[in-house]
Order: structure tokens, then sequence, then C-alpha cells
């Protein structure tokens, strides 16, 4: 009965979607709807994440959809990485819905905004919990879907334009994620994750296409992702999407392209007999491709996002490049995990990698939620426009000082333990290896660590202090959406101090991403069908 | 005694507890009315500090680590430590504390957002307590950075103001970007003690207790330097060492209570604090080279620069700056001599630098100027001021029998024995010590001779100060003369236990007027005689300095701040649109550029061979494939819409053929349907479309063509590597959906079984993809026209 539980969340999700669309005619019941079905996908996502990771006997769940045996149909595997993936999800999701009830227009909520929310969490909840490539693949095309609707929400040039950049470039990214699966299946055999790594693990076997194949589903992720140099929608995207979407993309949905990088290249390919040489990478699976290529990737991120964020116009175009440049972060450490032979600079890795991904989403989609409440009280985001916030609404600033503190790293707050293991994994790499790059990649986390003050110091002092500019002098601040924002902050403080169980979550997560033969076990393939 | 931990923690935890209440407290009083709404939370502020400091009084001479648990899974707890060191640098956080508070509470009379600026200079006292007592990195660094974003709010108090703002934002670029490297290297000793102990923590007091495995275990690692040069630049920082001196200067836009307090007496200290406790991991010949070099410079780059200064309270700036370097120069030596220089002066210049800021307060508040042209001969007016302006300000000179005189006696002493000893160019150490003396004698005379003399036409002093700000000043300055006429009972209660905590040998401080003539004596000597000699002729001196100063414009670190700031700015403008230029054609070409190029990397660094074409290709598949190819360059090369979509069918039915021809039937037939739908939808949308597509630029459209061949290349040799061999079996899924397809499915159509059955979850996915495409259709018409709305 347990195994349902994985289920749980998608179901929760996909039937929020539909009943969201049933009752549109009446538009208070649909925004009650939304939100409660919101709460219900927490909740769900809790009672998941208690079970996989916290409870006595905790252990991986896996369901096998329509009860057919792996590596037929199509399995779910809800292990300690989804759970985690999930409840970082969840939060941002949470927030995000009930924050576009006050936020949104009614009459543009009424427009299919809610069931194409609940869709989206599908999506993600999908690609999340999905035991097989070709299904991941499915799910990423639902988020496609419901972005390109949100970006092109607004229906005005600018969106129509960012849409058509987003819909074209992903259409490119999934052409070549198919592809890439098709030739992983003429070439493995499966599409099972567990029966590919089970497969790929076993001694002999010949597989050498599997390297080039999975570098272009990487691509495809790190498209999702917004990597350098796939990172091109990503501005004008953020910019065109309602703020509490962009809050969504920024949060979760960016996440599941660094979720999939993740899941394919350590639990599947991490013990795979494919021999890969590259030049300088001290491990020969296919992880020794992944360490050089996200390496470049991330620290490249970190300095256009980085650079690109201090002198945007606007708000929410500052922090859509910031995403940029977080995301490297996020990645600078995944990379250097795969780089490594040590098991433990390994695991320290994937796990700085998640725990910065955790700090990334509440931060940002604080941060997004307050561009919307200012844009929503001042009728801009136009940093020129805005001086004086600070003293328009105390609480308000408080919760926007605790997002770009974060932001920067200050402590005690989330984004300081991300920032601090992203460190330490780099320290240690540095320690490990006594390359030159070493220190080169240490001295670009640290720039990027300093663009992130410049561009946040930037934000407060221009917007927050300062006599009261025309717009913000005659600005109300929606107290409804105030007090969401406290809730969130008020989050990222907890994350900070009640660091403990929280590194715990992300210490199962990172180790049940590099344990290959822990997933293998758990979802059996090659069965009695 | 073991130091009672309930104790520590309650004088770190108040003030912050004192911060979340003060702003309630000051709208509550706010209602009552009175000079309580105005006065009251400062007091309150200065009652919190009182307490705190009692608490820590009760815990002198006690030593010992209480620990409470934080973080197990990482070793990280709240370890705090009590000794000598940690005692002082307490003792004197919220001793001066007490007197910035009862200060502020009149100082700031009137000023807006009172609530909030009491409640930071709460919270800032409490972080100085917790770096004080703190023997866990992590937690030394929570309360490191902590002190940085208060003293950011504090700068910032005057918000309106654009040189406040500016003056903010640069304290926190310089203090936290410091602090960041401070951060690598605490990663790097928890590295280091891992190799030690056995197992990573960030146990501060453990690491000290065992210095030697620590090193020797940093050095294996190849981490000793790099954490060494990390924490050194991170403790430059935050003490506004030469070249990161500029931020501080800058800083005193801050109302004068909060520089008195943290920008000379207490923030500012937190790096040298953190240099003297991590001083015995380092010390020896590289730290020296480095630390002591550092101090020396910045004490005699500040001290020039103070006496340049033409602002009272820029010349206490820059001269906490050439301070703070003799303390870090104390450090930076490794005899026993350096530490009690760097311990002491520690002590010595709280007191008297407080004292000084909050006459410099009174001084503006009073005379309504801080420019030093414009004041003099203040004694008739300010007598009392005058006096603590004496004792302060001679103890700053390092004049005897004043405080500073002793310290400094012992840093002359470290430096020539440091020479002595090594030699060679390290005859420098006492040379730039002597030589930043002179000047510290002379801009201390000359804030002295604000009081001095006669008072120049036109400068009045409004009124007499209240004598709540003067108290707090004259009670420092009664502490520097007790200091002065018995410096052991300071010594012998906390800065001898002080210097012992950083030191590697015994450590006993001897304070006394000297009786006979040695080194350092004479070097006093020196620097008294020269200062005093140089003072009769100050203009001239000033004019000296100004113009090597101005020579000197193009690396002075404030510029350079700027041009990074500004480069910095330009970059990011005109990167977006380089880089985003909205054209999706780049945007395109560059995802699929780097796309094929990964895969092409992946199959090259797997050593895939590429298997050679099989020869039997049926004739009439080489047929349709070619005219498929055919119909795509004709497409590229079609004049009008109309073609363009036309021969585009004729593509799409070839690969429809295809499939035929390949036994794909169900293929076949999707992939007619879908031709037929596009090519009537795109003849129904092109009637909308303008006729003429552009000219196309010829060099662009290579470009592309190169592309396109790349890409295509890419796709051919991906297919080629995965194709599996003609004589492969069936996979083993592949033939589990043939064998159950009937029994199990109940369909003799494998391909609807898998869709419908098998993979039925891949179905409703894409459903919902179809249903979400209908709805999207909705939204853009719904939304057509609307306007930007939330």
């Amino acid at each position: 009965m347990t195994a349902l539980l994985a289920l749980a969340p998608l179901v929760v999700a996909l039937v929020a979607s539909v009943l969201t669309l049933a009752v549109r005619s009446w538009p208070r019941f649909q925004r009650a709807v939304s939100v409660v079905s919101a709460l219900v996908y927490v909740v769900s996502v809790g009672a998941l994440a208690w079970t996989v990771v916290f409870a006595p006997d905790a252990s991986a769940l896996v369901y096998q959809v329509g009860g057919w045996k792996a590596p037929f149909g199509i399995t779910l595997v809800a292990d300690a990485l989804a759970a985690f993936m999930l409840a970082v999800s969840a939060v941002v999701v949470l927030f995000t819905v009930v924050f576009s009830v006050p936020y949104i227009d009614p009459e543009n909520q009424q427009v299919y905004y809610h069931p194409l929310f609940h869709f989206l969490v599908a999506g993600m909840t999908g690609a999340f919990l999905t035991g097989d490539l070709f299904n991941l693949f499915v799910w990423f095309e639902v988020m496609l879907m419901t972005s390109y609707v949100f970006v092109a929400f607004y229906g005005g040039a600018r969106h129509t334009a960012a849409a058509v950049r987003y819909v074209v470039l992903n259409i490119v990214g999934g052409a070549l994620m198919l592809l890439a699966i098709g030739g992983l299946y003429a070439t493995v055999g499966t599409l099972n994750m567990a029966d590919m790594a089970a497969r790929l693990g076993a001694p002999g076997v010949d597989a050498a296409p599997v390297v080039g194949l999975t570098a272009l589903l990487l691509a495809a992720f790190a498209l999702k992702a917004g990597l350098v140099p796939f990172q091109f929608w990503v501005p004008s995207a953020y910019r065109a999407a309602p703020l509490p979407i962009a809050a969504v993309f920024a949060g979760a949905s960016k996440k599941v392209g660094v979720y999939a990088i993740i899941r394919l290249y350590f639990t599947v390919l991490g013990d795979a007999n494919v021999t890969t040489e590259v030049p300088l990478v001290g491990v020969d699976s296919p992880l020794a491709f992944l360490a050089p290529v996200l390496l470049v990737m991330g620290l490249v991120s970190i300095v256009v996002g980085g650079v690109g964020a201090v002198s945007r116009k606007r708000l929410d175009g500052l922090l859509a490049y910031s995403s940029i440049g977080q995301i490297g972060f996020i990645v600078v450490p995944i990379a250097i995990a795969a780089g490594t032979s040590s098991a433990s600079l390994r695991h320290l890795g994937v796990l700085a990698g998640l725990v910065y991904a955790l700090h990334h989403a509440l931060a940002k989609s604080l941060l997004f939620l307050a561009a919307g409440t200012i844009r929503d009280a001042a009728g801009t985001t136009r940093l020129a426009e805005l001086s004086g916030l600070g003293e328009r609404s105390q609480v308000f600033s408080v919760t926007v000082l605790v997002g770009s503190l974060s932001l920067v790293g200050i402590p005690p707050l989330a984004g300081f333990f991300g920032k601090f293991l992203v460190f330490t994994t780099a320290a240690d790499q540095f320690a490990t290896a006594r390359v030159a790059g070493s220190s080169i990649v240490l001295g670009v986390l640290l720039l990027g660590a300093v663009l992130t003050i410049i561009y946040a110091t930037r934000v407060w002092v221009g917007s927050f202090w300062g006599a009261q500019s025309d717009r913000v002098e005659l600005a109300t601040l929606d107290g409804l959406q105030v007090a969401i924002l406290v809730g969130l902050a008020a989050v990222v403080v907890a994350v900070g101090l009640g660091f403990e169980p929280v590194y715990q979550f992300a210490d199962a997560a990172a180790e049940a991403a590099i344990d290959t033969e822990g997933y293998v076990t758990a979802v059996g393939p090659g069965g009695e069908p | 005694m073991a130091p009672q931990g309930g104790v520590v923690v309650a004088a770190i935890a108040l003030p912050f507890l004192g911060a979340a209440l003060v702003p309630l407290l000051y709208r509550l009083f706010g209602r009552v009315g009175g000079r309580l709404d105005e006065e009251g939370v400062g007091y309150v502020g200065a009652g919190v500090a009182l307490t705190s400091f009692a608490l820590v009084v009760s815990q002198v001479g006690e030593a010992g680590v209480v620990s409470f648990s934080w973080i197990p899974s990482l070793d990280v707890a709240l370890r705090l430590q009590v000794d000598g060191l940690a005692v002082l640098f307490a003792l004197l956080a919220s001793g001066i504390g007490v007197c910035i508070f009862t200060y502020a509470a009149r100082y700031m009379h009137g000023k807006d957002n009172l609530g909030r600026f009491f409640g930071t200079l709460l919270a800032f006292m409490g972080s100085i307590l917790g770096v004080a007592f703190a023997a866990d990195l992590v937690v030394l660094f929570v309360f490191w950075e902590l002190t940085s974003v208060c003293s950011f709010v504090l700068i910032g108090y005057y918000t309106d103001d654009d040189e406040s703002r500016y003056s903010a934002r640069m304290a926190m670029l310089v203090t936290v970007g410091g602090g960041l490297c401070l951060l690598v290297a605490v990663a790097m000793l928890a590295i280091g003690a891992e190799a030690a102990f056995g197992a990573r923590t960030f146990d501060l007091a453990a690491m000290l207790a065992e210095p030697e495995a620590m090193r020797a275990a940093l050095e294996t690692k190849g981490l000793f330097l790099p954490a060494m040069g990390l924490l050194v630049v991170a403790a430059a920082a935050k003490s506004a060492q030469v070249p990161l001196h500029f931020w501080l200067p800058r800083a005193m836009v801050a109302p004068t209570p909060v520089s008195a307090f943290l920008h000379s007496a207490t923030m500012v200290k937190v790096g040298v604090y953190v240099l003297g406790r991590t001083r015995p991991l380092f010390v020896g010949e590289e730290w020296t080279l480095l630390v002591a070099t550092l101090g020396l410079v910045t004490m005699a780059v500040g001290a020039l620069l103070a006496v340049l200064a033409t602002d009272i309270k820029e010349l206490l700036a820059y001269s906490t700056a050439s301070h703070l370097g003799l303390m870090v120069a104390g450090f930076g030596l490794g005899s026993h001599y350096g530490a009690e220089a760097g311990a002491f002066h520690l002590f010595n210049h709280a007191l008297f630098k407080a004292a000084l800021f909050l006459v410099a307060g009174i001084v503006a508040h009073e005379v309504g100027t801080r420019d030093i042209d414009e004041l003099g001969g203040l004694w008739r007016d300010l007598p009392v001021t005058a006096l603590i302006t004496g004792v302060t300000a001679l103890s700053m000179a390092g004049i005897p029998p004043f405080g500073g005189f002793y310290s400094k006696e012992i840093l002359f002493e470290a430096t020539w024995e440091a020479a002595a000893h090594d030699g060679g160019a390290t005859w420098l150490f006492p040379a730039l010590a002597v030589f930043a003396s002179i000047f510290t004698v002379v801009y201390s005379l000359r804030f002295l001779w604000l009081f001095v003399g006669d008072r120049p036409e036109g400068t009045t002093v409004a009124h007499r100060p209240s004598p709540l700000l003067v108290a707090p000043a004259a009670l420092l300055a009664v502490l520097v003369a007790v200091t002065s006429v018995v410096p052991d009972l300071a010594i012998d209660a906390v800065v001898n236990d002080a210097a012992a905590a950083t030191a590697v040998h015994d450590v006993e401080i001897h304070a006394a007027l000297p009786t006979h003539v040695t080194p350092p004596v004479a070097m006093s000597a020196v620097a008294v005689g020269g200062g005093v000699a140089a003072f009769r002729v100050v203009e001239d001196v000033r004019t000296a300095i100004g113009r090597v100063h101005a020579g000197l414009h193009a690396v002075h670190p404030e510029a350079v701040y700027d041009r990074l700031l500004s480069v910095t700015e330009t970059a990011s403008a005109s990167l977006g649109p380089l880089v985003h230029n909205g054209l999706v054609r780049t945007y395109v070409s560059w995802a699929l550029i780097a796309s094929s190029a990964l895969a092409l990397a992946g199959y090259a660094s797997a050593t895939v061979a590429i298997p050679s074409l099989s020869t039997e290709v049926p004739v009439t598949i080489v047929l349709v494939l070619g005219v498929a190819v055919l119909a795509a360059i004709a497409t590229t090369r079609a004049e009008a819409h109309v073609t363009g979509v036309l021969t585009l069918g004729i593509l799409g039915f070839m690969v429809a053929i295809f499939y035929i021809l390949a036994s794909g039937p169900d293929l076949a037939l999707t992939q007619l349907i879908v031709e037929t739908l596009v090519l009537l939808i795109f003849l129904l949308v092109i009637e909308q479309m303008p006729a003429f597509y552009g000219e196309l630029d010829r060099r662009i459209a290579a470009r592309d063509a190169v592309v396109s061949l790349f890409v295509g290349a890419t796709a051919t040799v991906t297919v080629l590597v995965a194709a599996p061999s003609a004589d492969r079996p069936l996979s083993d899924t592949a033939r589990y959906y043939v064998d159950s397809a009937v029994p199990e499915g109940g369909g003799a159509n494998v391909v609807n079984v898998i869709l419908t059955d098998f993979r039925a979850l891949d179905t409703l996915g894409e459903s919902i993809v179809i249903a979400v495409a209908a709805l999207s259709v909705l939204v853009l018409l719904a939304m057509r026209g609307r306007g930007e709305v939330r």
C-alpha cells in the first residue's frame, strides 16, 4: 500500500488540474480549490518524504504503473533524491499558488491560470518521480507546454516574442532529447533507468556510444536548467511570465534540469562499465565526461549571470540574470563530484549542489514574489523609479532583506549553508587534486559571490533606501501578499537555524543519487513479469 | 574554574533579545510621550550592555569551553570559549557599549527611526560578543558576518543621503567580500582538521589545542599558505588594512556614536582579534613576512593620511587604521613581545579612540563643524572635554606616561628583536614603526590643538554639552588615566591572559617608565622628538604628504574600487544586448553547435568506432531519400511561402514512404496525417503573412549552412553509432512486448498495446500535452488585446 504513496503527489497535481478546470465558472471556489490542492500536495510530499527518508524503516518507494514489472512498464521511483526535489518544489508551489490569489488579476486567474499551474506542477512531479527515460521526456513536454503558455500569458508583443524564443529553443532541446533517448534504447535495449544502470554496470558491456548520446541529453537538461550556452531563453521568458510563475521557473522547474543531470549521470551512469577517457580527469566512467563540461558551463554561467545582473534596469530582469549565475553555483560542486575519485568528496559535492538548489529555490522565489508585490503596489519594477521602499513598509523590506542576504550567503540564513558547502567542496577539491585549475574554480566562485553582493546591495541601497520616489509614495502594499512573503522569509530563516534535519534530508538525497546499486535493487528490473 | 555556559550564552543572547524588543519598546514609549520616547530606548540599550558587561565580568579569570549542539552531522556546535582574549574583547565591547548607548541616547535625540537604530546597535554588540567567545569556526563566521551586516545598516542610517548609501555599500562589499575569503579559510581549516584528527570538525578550540598537528596536516594537504592568505585577506578587509582600508574613513558618514563604537573600538578589531586568535596555528616565517609587513605598512600609511585629513572624524578614522596596523604588526611578529603588543594595544586603543570619537561628536554637536581649520582654542568653552582630549590624545600619541606609550614601546621592542634576530630586510620593521610613530605624534597633536590656542574667527560654540554627552567620554578618559598611572591593574586583570592566548611562548607584560636607554626607548625618543619637531612645521609636512598623495591618485584604492565597479556596470550593461540580442537564429545556432560539439566530444572520449555503411541499401530507399534531400534543398531556396510549404510537404511525404518501405505502417500513417494537417494549416495561415521574406545576407546564409551541415553530420553519426547491427536479435523488452501483447494486453497490434497498456502513462502525459495545447490556444485568444495586467 505504501508504494501508492509514490504516486500520490502526481495524482494530487493531476486531480487539482482537472478540478480547477471543472469549477472554472465559480472563480472564488476555483481559487479555494487551487490553494487547498496545493496544501494537499505539500502534505502528500511531506508524507512521502517522511516514509522515504525520516521514518525508522525508511526506504525508497517503487510503484510499477499498471502492474507491469520493470523494465517493461513504467516505473515510478520515490527515493530520497526524488523526495528532496519534490519537497523543494512543494514549498515553492505552495507559496506561489497562495501568492497568485491576491496578486494575479481575478479575471486573468479565470483564464485557465490555475489548471495550467497544476499541470505545470504535475509535469515537474512526474519528472522527479519517473524511473523511465522516455517518460521523463513526456513530463518535460508537459512542463514545456504549460511554461510556454505562461510565458505568452499576457499576450503582448514582448510576451509573444519571449514565448517564441522559449518554444523554439525548447523544441530543439526536445528533438535532441528524443534523438538521444532513441539512440540509448537502440544501444542499451531499455528505457528503464534502473535497468539501464544494471545493464551498463555489467562486466564486458559494449556500449561506448552511451557517452555521446547522454551528452545530447546533457544539452537538453542544461537547456532546461538555463546553463550557459543554453541560457538564451531565460531573461526574456522570466520577465514575460507572470511573476509568481517566474518564481516557479526559477525556484522549481529549472531544478528539474539539475535533477535530471544528477539522476542520469550519477545514478544511471555512475557505475557504468564504459571507459571514458578525458584528459586531466581522474575517473574513467561517463562521469569523466560530465566533470569538465559541467564545470565550464557552471563557471561561465556564474560569470555571465553575475555580471549580467549588475546593471539591469528592472528588478525582475536582474533576478532572471541572477538565476543563471546561481544555477552555476549549483552545478559547480556537482561537476567537482563527477570528476573526483574520492567517495566522500563525490558525496559532498552532490550534497552541496542539492543544498544550494534548496536555498536558491527559497530565496529566489521569495525575491520574485517580492518583485510582484512591488509591481502590484508601485506599478513598475524599474529600479530607477523605485526608491525609499524601506520607509513604506518595514515588514516588507525585512522580507526582501532576508531574501537578499540569503542570496549573498549571510549566516545563519539558508543561503549561507548553500554557499558554505559549495566552497567546502571547492576547497576539498583544491586539497585533493592540487592542480592549478582548482584555484581557478575557487577564484571564480569568489568572484561570483562578490558579484552577488554587488547586485544585491544595488537593489537594497537604490530601491529600499533613499527618499521615496513618486511611484513609491503613491504605492499601497497588499497586506496579504506581504504576509505570504513573511511566511516564506520565515522558511529561509528556519532552514538556516534548524539546518540539522535539512542536512540529513540532503545527505540522504545525495546518498541516493550516487547509490546506483541501491536504486537498481529498489526497482528490481529484470524480475519475472 | 570552568566557565558557566548559561552566563556566557546569556551575555551574547541578551543584546539580540534587546534588538528584537527595542523597536517595539520605541513604539510603546512613543505612545507614552515625553522625553522617554526619544531617549528611553537608548537607556534600555545601555542597561542591556551593562548587564552583558556584568555577566562577562563574572567570567573573568575563568577558562574553558562550553558547547551546545547545533548541527551534529557537520560537527558544528555552539562552542563558546572563555579565556583571557575572549574576556578582554567582550569586556571592551560591552563596557564601551554602555558608554556609547548612554551617549547615543542623548546624541540621537530627535532623530528618526531610533527603534531600528538602537536595535541594530544592540544586535551589533551581541555579534561582537559572539565573535569574542566563539570557539567554533562556523559560529565565528556567523557572528563575523552579522557584524558586517549591522555595520552596513548603521553606516546607511541617513538613508536619504547619497554619500551615506555609497559608503554603506562600499563597507558591505569590502567586509562581506573579505568575509567570503574567511569562509573558504574556514572550510580549509576543517579539511585540515580532518587530516589531523581523523574527523572533519569546526572546533577551533580543539585546533588551537593541537597547533602542531594542525599545521602539519594543513601543510601535507597543501592548504597552509592558502588558508593563511585567505584568513589574512579577510582580517585585512575587516580591520581596514592597506589597501582595503578605504571603506573606513567613508564609514564616518554614520552617526558619531556608531563611528565611536563600530569603527574604532569594536568591529574593526574583529579582524585583529581573529588574527590573534588563530596566530598560534600559523605563526612562523611566512606569517611574519605577510602579517607584520601588512600591519606596519598600514600603520605608516594610516598615520600619513591622518596627518593629511581635514575633518576631525576623518583624522580619527585614518588614525584607527594606523593603530589597527600596529596591532596587526604586533600579532604578526613571532616573539612573545608581538603577542603582548597586539593584545595590550587592543585594550589601550579601544579606550582612547572611543573617547576621542565621543569628543569629536561633542565638538561637531556644539560647534557645528568638523573642519580642523575652523576649529581651535576650544578649551575656554569646553574645559572638561579639553581635559579628556588631553589625556586620550597623548595616549594615542604614545607619549609617556600615557597608556598608549607602554603598548607601543612593546611593539618597538618586538620589531627590534625581530630585526636583531633575522637581520637584513627585517630592519625595515623597526624603521617603519618609528616612521609611523612620528606621524602618529603629529596628528595626535593636531587633534589636541583643537582645544589649544585661539579660536578662529567666525567659529562659535553654541552651548555647553549636556553632561550626558561628556560623562561617557570622561569615564573612558579616567580609565585611560588609570591605565597610565598603574598599567599593571589592567595587565593583571585581563591583558596578560589575553596576550597569552595568542602566543606560543610564555608571556609576561612589563609596563613601566624607562629607567635606562634601550633600543626601544631610543626609538620612542626619536618618534616623540621627531613628531614634536614635525608638528612645528605641520603645514609644510601636510603639503609634502599631499603632493605625494596626489601624485599617486591612479592607485588610490578608492579610485580602483570605483573603477572596478564602473567597469563591471558597463560590462553588465553591454552584456545583456550583446549575448541576448533577441534573434532566435543566434540562440538556436549556439544551442545546436554546443549540443553537437558535446555529442561528438562524448563519442570521442569513449573512442566510439563509426560502423561502415552497409552497401546493401535497396534502390527504392535511396530514391525516396534522394527526393527528400532535394525537397529539403528546394525548401531553403523557395522564393515564396507557398512553394516553401509545398516542398516541405514533399519532404514529409517522402519520409512517410520511407516508413512504409521500412515496414512501419503505423508510423507512416501518423506521418501522413501530420503532414496533411501541417500543410493545410500552413496554407491557411500564409494568407495572413507578408509575401516578402526579406533580403538574405550571403554571409549569414553561409554560416547557417555550415551550422546545418555540422548538426546534420552529428545527427547522422549519432544514428550510425547507435543503430544495432542487422543480425542483432530483438531486445528483451521488445521480445516481451511481442510475446505478451495478445495474452496480457489483449491486442494483436503491439504498438497499440504499448501505447494503451504497457506504457499508458506516457500516453496520459502526451494527452495532457494536447489538452494544454488546446488550453494555450484559448488563453492566447482570451488574453489577446487585454493589455498587460497583473
